[in-house]
């Protein structure tokens, strides 16, 4: 049984943005575990349908929208959304996103999975955005008795690897963000020494972690490592030790965007002229203004990633968002969006299915081609081949770095 | 729709395997279940104690591990040393990596996530506060840095109750853990109880419905055998029972029934034989009777038939005699009339050559008369050849006479004459030789008429002698005619003789033939007879026998029926 025969897909240029060249992906062929899953879940939807899941199947969003990062990621999922709706949604029901605002806390995202988990009519999860949420919310989704796929689109800490059957993500984890970065610092910046702060939360200590592990193997010296708390607050000191013991030769930034700017923008203050760069979490920095200037940071997206199917979501992003540019989290939640739906309308809507589904992509279902680049899960749930790119802020925009 | 007698439980056969099915099913249940039960109880209480366990000692490492941070940070602040600084940062690091694997441990409850998690928060606050105290006092702030670590001590006793809630929630969480333990383990223990106690029912319940079930019936079916043993085949409602029981009752039912139908065929069969018993005994001793007088008939028939057979072995006898004489007759009348033909042949011969005779001898005297007249004249022409002869002798002698001259002449004629005297020669034997004949026929002449003489004397004798021939000849025609007469008579008594003999003979051998078949009949008879005496002698045996038998036949119905009537049909 090929559904997908059944329904040529492609997308429908939105607003006026041009036809948009994306391809059909290549129909693989599928075992027969998924035609025996995809009857099974066809007669789960039917009872789904009876149930009262209607017209529509809703997949869950959770995030920091009420926050500048998380704003991307909410766009760029309602767009995927929308353009599989216009399409004619999954299996002739349309997307549904149930939208829930984690505020980027672990308590809030604790009680976001149990809401999301404890609905009957959520099918699946595109959450959370930062590791911290995204491992406290994985206890969540993959315990009860009916545990839902937690798809993050940009949740890197190493942690969240194996954490649970149901979690995956789209993107590279902190060890590849950290690694490339420490070995961008010592091999094209020629830093030996270097002073790290970081955000002591999940994220910052993770990011830390790697990236020193990677950089004292090179051959480097951590000078200093210093926590601060989201805000960045308490940075004065660690920048006043940083600027008078003048060993370090680049300043790592492993905290948030926020965090990353409120530090940046004392360090230049007090003259400190250290290259700056950072994890993906900085993402969206290069909107501080000229401050940012020059910042290098990883990211598993950038906007001028090249590729048609890039170009497509870019035009159709910026023509739905006033010219705006998706971030990684945005790329992110766009190719976790379609995955989704894609495991949908292969397996139906059980939640075991979708998972299954879901573990499946790169290994007995083809490999996703998405706007962030090939996305293929491994057995812990982790995007495998993932590579980073590290960009540069020039001029407001972020670029890729790779030529000094 | 009638169920199969298993599903129904009609049988014995089912009841006792149902029960006993239901018995091992409910002691294997309880023994799986309780099996279970303990492999569960120890399992959770296993899985309790390991996570107590383990929840406790990362608790505690978690605990220890904070203490040791704010130790080292304290330390740090007390004397500013880099090995303490870096001691801060790794021990803190490192009870960050516990708490996480605090937070994968299981049961945890959301309210635990955001417990541990807020000891995260404050952890990291805490860190930050003694990270900045040390900055500050790197960078010679003292008054600062000890502001800092008054806040970071603030932190500190935060976490500890912090801390201390999560412990209280594990002790909570085990006493919850040993409460539900305790109560699982009552409930396991009620419902191993509830399923032995339902087993133990069950079992009671159905040994008890089997022990009736068997009871009843195997109480009616013993009466049943009773009543049976004691002649009784009278039918058995055995009523409502167990299927085997039911069967069992059934084959004693028809087990009674047809042992009813075999007496009652007995008692009538009896009966029946009694009277044809009864009847045989009659009859046998009327053919006893009768084939005694068979026998003697028979003896009797033997007898005649012996006689019969010998007389008529006689009459045959006499009838081949009678056949032979007739047979004889036959052939000597046949003879007779031959002869008699003959006879008749001869004597007609005789009578024509009598007849013949007779005109022979009438001929004869004509013709003897007729002679006479002819001798008559015959010796007077005896008397012309007389005179006839002695002119040939003259001749003759004249002839001899000349011939002599001739030869005289011939002689003197020498050779010319040698012819000549030769015919002169043969002249003269012809003289010579008629000269002897005209002798030898005056010689002939006188016996020719001595003869004539003598003829016509005979004649003359024979005239009269004819005439006597001719009477006594025409008498012996006569008397010729006479016989053949006779004998054609002799010859039609002789036919008759013959044809009366071959009547006779034949009539002789139909005799005989019938004698004799009588004869082989008569002894045929005698034998039949003999062996008919015997058979009905032997069969007089048979009959006393027979009537013997039937008496005892009539005896032995008469005890059967006694042996029946004691059964109550």
């Amino acid at each position: 049984m090929r559904l997908r025969s059944l329904r040529p897909y492609h997308y429908p240029a939105l607003n006026s943005g041009g036809p948009i060249a994306l391809q059909p992906r290549p129909i693989a062929s599928r075992p027969g575990r998924l035609t025996a899953a995809t009857v099974f879940v066809a007669a789960t939807l039917l009872l789904g349908a009876c149930r009262g899941g209607g017209d529509t199947i809703v997949v869950g969003l959770s995030g920091p929208f009420s926050e500048a990062r998380g704003r991307s990621m909410l766009l760029a999922a309602r767009l995927a959304v929308s353009e599989i709706n216009a399409a004619g949604g999954v299996r002739g029901r349309q997307l549904v996103l149930e939208v829930e605002d984690d505020s980027a806390s672990n308590a809030r995202a604790i009680a976001t999975a149990l809401k999301l988990r404890d609905d009957p009519n959520v099918v699946a999860v595109v959450g959370h955005l930062t590791s911290g949420t995204t491992i406290a919310a994985a206890d969540i989704y993959n315990s009860g008795a009916n545990p839902v796929v937690e798809l993050s689109p940009s949740a890197s800490s190493p942690d969240l690897t194996g954490i649970g059957r149901f979690t995956f993500r789209v993107c590279a984890t902190d060890l590849v963000h950290g690694t490339a970065l420490a070995r961008f610092a010592f091999q094209r910046l020629g830093a030996r020494t270097a002073a790290v702060i970081y955000q002591n939360d999940e994220y910052g200590r993770g990011i830390f972690g790697t990236f020193g592990e990677e950089f004292r193997r090179l051959g480097g010296t951590i000078e200093e490592a210093d926590p601060v708390l989201a805000g960045g607050a308490e940075v004065g000191p660690y920048l006043e030790r940083i600027q008078r013991a003048a060993r370090a030769q680049v300043l790592m930034l492993a905290t948030d965007r926020t965090t990353g700017a409120v530090i940046l923008r004392q360090a230049r203050q007090r003259g400190i002229g250290l290259p700056v760069m950072g994890g993906d979490a900085l993402a969206g920095i290069q909107g501080e203004g000229a401050v940012a200037e020059g910042v290098y940071y990883s990211s598993n997206y950038l906007p001028d990633r090249p590729g048609e199917k890039n170009a497509g979501f870019l035009r159709a992003y910026s023509a739905a968002n006033n010219g705006e540019q998706p971030d990684h989290r945005g790329a992110g939640a766009y190719d976790a969006v379609h995955l989704i739906a894609d495991a949908i309308h292969d397996a139906g809507t059980s939640r075991a299915a979708i998972r299954d589904a879901l573990a499946a992509v790169g290994t007995s279902r083809a490999a996703y081609d998405g706007v962030t680049g090939r996305i293929a899960f491994d057995r812990r749930g982790d995007v495998t081949d993932k590579t980073v790119v590290i960009g540069v802020v020039r001029a407001g925009r972020i670029v890729p770095a790779e030529t000094p | 729709m009638k169920l199969p007698d298993w599903a129904s439980f009609r049988t014995i056969r089912a009841r006792l395997v149902g029960a006993l099915a239901l018995l091992v099913g409910g002691v294997a249940t309880s023994a799986l279940f309780g099996w279970l039960a303990l492999r569960f109880q120890t399992g959770d209480i296993g899985l309790a104690l390991e996570g107590l366990r383990e929840s406790g000692s990362v608790n505690s490492a978690l605990q220890s591990g904070i203490l040791d941070e704010i130790a080292a940070a304290e330390a740090y602040l007390a004397s500013p040393n880099p090995a303490l600084r870096e001691r801060f940062q790794s021990v803190g690091l490192e009870t960050h990596g516990l708490r996480r694997q605090y937070r994968r441990l299981r049961r945890l409850t959301a309210e635990d996530r955001i417990l541990v998690d807020s000891i995260a928060t404050l952890q990291a606050a805490l860190e930050v506060h003694y990270s900045v105290a040390h900055a500050l006092l790197d960078l010679g702030r003292g008054g600062e840095a000890r502001d800092e670590a008054v806040d970071a001590r603030r932190h500190a006793n935060r976490i500890t109750v912090a801390i201390r809630s999560l412990s209280d929630r594990e002790t909570n969480r085990a006493s919850a853990e040993a409460d539900v333990l305790a109560r699982s383990a009552s409930k396991r223990q009620a419902i191993l109880l509830a399923v032995l106690a339902t087993s133990t029912i069950v079992g009671i319940v159905l040994a008890v419905l089997t022990l009736r079930a068997v009871e009843s019936p195997l109480g009616k079916l013993m009466r049943a055998a009773e009543r049976l043993g004691q002649g009784d085949l009278r039918a058995v409602e055995p009523g409502q029972m167990a299927t085997e029981f039911a069967l069992l009752a059934d084959a004693f039912g028809a087990m009674a029934q047809r042992l009813g139908g075999i007496v009652k065929e007995v008692v009538d069969e009896s009966e029946r034989i009694a009277g044809s018993a009864g009847d045989l005994s009659a009859i046998s001793e009327e053919l006893a009777a009768s084939s005694g007088e068979i026998s003697t008939s028979m003896l009797e028939i033997s007898g005649g038939a012996d006689q019969q057979a010998a007389k008529l072995a006689e009459a045959g006898a006499a009838a081949a005699q009678l056949r032979t004489a007739a047979g004889d007759n036959a052939a000597a009348a046949e003879r007779v009339a031959a002869l008699g033909q003959e006879i008749r042949v001869v004597a007609g011969k005789h009578r024509e050559d009598v007849q013949g005779a007779l005109g022979a001898l009438l001929d004869v005297r004509s013709v003897v008369q007729r002679s006479a007249t002819e001798v008559n004249q015959l010796a007077r022409s005896s008397e012309a050849i007389d005179e006839f002869v002695t002119l040939v002798k003259r001749i003759a002698s004249q002839t001899n006479l000349l011939a002599l001259n001739a030869a005289i002449e011939a002689a003197r004629a020498g050779e010319h004459g040698r012819g000549f005297a030769v015919v002169a020669e043969e002249v003269r034997k012809l003289a010579d030789e008629s000269a002897a004949a005209a002798e030898r026929v005056t010689e002939t002449l006188e016996f020719i008429r001595r003869q004539v003489e003598q003829v016509t004397r005979t004649m003359e004798e024979g005239a009269g002698k004819v005439e006597g021939i001719e009477s006594v000849s025409q008498s012996a025609a006569r008397g010729l005619e006479d016989i053949v007469t006779a004998v054609a008579g002799v010859e039609d008594a002789a036919r008759q003789v013959a044809t009366a003999a071959a009547y006779n003979r034949e009539a002789a051998v139909e005799i005989e033939s019938i004698a004799q078949a009588v004869s082989g009949q008569a002894s045929k008879h005698a034998v039949a007879a003999e062996s008919v005496t015997a058979a009905a002698e032997q069969q007089s045996a048979s009959t006393e026998e027979m009537a013997a038998a039937a008496s005892e036949m009539l005896a032995a119905a008469e005890r059967l029926r006694k042996a029946v009537s004691g059964f109550r049909l």
